[in-house]
């Protein structure tokens, strides 16, 4: 919380959904002392043509991936999501495939709220704070990549 | 800021750094102070760089600076300007037609920049949204039906957030969006010499989002709906998969993360939470 952006929270997988610990970053508060951990966004369902853009994962892998599911895989249209300071880099990827496919691709791009858990959890275990929680919303993106049907 | 500009050179071995560069004794890692106001962003300008090496047509820069010679096939990072002693002195935006088809003229237009404040575009356009609703007429004081809020580059994020506290204060909003390239023309001149100057081009995505309360075109792309019922599905999966990711998140020193739903609560009112023993 101390960090104005944190992209902490794109980190929804993008191969098999992740069960594990919810801390991707343990920030300490004062002056209560509490240890705060981001829990992972709701895990959403995933379909083959489904892609969550994150800012860890090189931004050419990702579109290479696009890509491919695109063109190799067969389908006519896969579904690029962002959430947060991911939404940029999801639009940049959609964007740039219709931009490769010279023009024959279409966007859709619905927007939604996410809601986003954080845990508090007292620094000491002597000290009187009390485990918390605290939930905030972030914008999501998610942009259809399709071919038109021919009318 | 970013945090790393550790992120932002390990993102440079594909670069042409090396061409850009004009004073090779500058180091990298510092962070630098951007100008108030408008700035595309590093984020958005490293994902332009990026592409632009997988062999996408690039807008070419009209370098005009002594130092770089070369025509470079990529605008150099903010960040790089800005170390080198480059001050950016304006950033104008190219006007690109409005991708609404068919829009009035006299729509509210928003134009979310990366330093808005939240708080002061949504008092603005609530006002205009729901004031004066009792004001007989179709004159555009008379309430308006319709808002488009746009923003490139870093401030698109904070225009998605506009458009969706607007649509949650005020119900039942038809919502299109679309997704452009916007270029945008920065110069940037030298702090010492106060000579050589830099015109960049950049392209940076941006995103306008029409939010109306007249119904608009279903089969346009980027259509959607008003959310009401829709809400509630989520709600109700949000139960099912938070309860489900509770059970196999493995607990830790948590003591209360067993319980599948924590009531919200808030650091002055203190109120706690215990789990049911």
């Amino acid at each position: 919380m101390t960090e104005p952006r944190n992209p902490g929270m794109s980190s929804v997988p993008q191969t098999a959904p992740v069960h594990t610990d919810s801390s991707s970053a343990a920030v300490e508060m004062d002056p209560v002392e509490y240890t705060l951990r981001k829990r992972l966004p709701r895990k959403l369902p995933k379909r083959r043509n489904d892609v969550y853009v994150n800012m860890k994962t090189d931004f050419r892998a990702q579109l290479a991936r696009c890509q491919k599911l695109l063109e190799g895989g067969g389908h006519r249209e896969i579904c690029v999501h962002g959430l947060g300071l991911a939404i940029n880099r999801a639009i940049n990827i959609a964007l740039q495939l219709q931009a490769s496919s010279q023009g024959v691709l279409q966007l859709a791009a619905n927007t939604s709220t996410v809601e986003l858990v954080d845990d508090l959890e007292p620094e000491d275990p002597d000290e009187a704070g009390e485990p918390m929680t605290r939930t905030r919303n972030n914008s999501a993106i998610h942009i259809k990549v399709f071919y038109p049907d021919p009318q | 800021m970013f945090t790393g500009c550790g992120v932002v050179s390990g993102q440079n071995q594909y670069l042409t750094r090396a061409a850009v560069r004009p004073h090779p004794g500058l180091e990298v890692n510092r962070p630098i102070q951007m100008e108030n106001g408008v700035t595309p962003g590093t984020c958005s300008v490293y994902q332009d760089q990026t592409y632009s090496n997988v062999g996408q047509p690039v807008v070419v820069n009209n370098v005009s600076s002594p130092l770089k010679p070369t025509p470079l096939p990529v605008p150099p990072p903010a960040l790089k300007l800005g170390q080198e002693g480059f001050k950016k002195v304006c950033r104008t935006e190219e006007v690109s037609p409005c991708p609404f088809p068919g829009l009035a003229s006299g729509v509210l237009e928003m134009r979310v920049k990366e330093g808005s404040k939240i708080r002061n575009l949504m008092g603005f356009a609530m006002a205009r949204m729901q004031g004066e609703k009792g004001v007989s007429g179709g004159g555009v004081s008379g309430g308006l039906r319709q808002v488009v809020f746009t923003g490139s580059g870093r401030a698109v994020t904070k225009t998605i957030t506009c458009a969706e506290i607007m649509k949650r204060k005020v119900g039942s909003l038809h919502q299109l969006t679309k997704l452009q390239y916007k270029v945008v023309k920065e110069v940037w001149e030298n702090t010492e010499g106060g000579t050589s100057e830099m015109t960049v081009h950049r392209t940076v995505p941006s995103i306008s989002i029409l939010l109306s309360k007249d119904p608009l075109d279903p089969q346009e792309p980027g259509y959607q709906p008003p959310e009401i019922l829709s809400a509630l599905w989520e709600e109700r999966e949000g139960l099912e998969s938070s309860s489900q990711t509770a059970c196999k998140r493995p607990l830790g020193p948590l003591p209360y993360s067993s319980f599948p739903h924590c009531k919200r609560v808030c650091l002055g009112e203190g109120v706690s939470v215990h789990p049911p023993h």
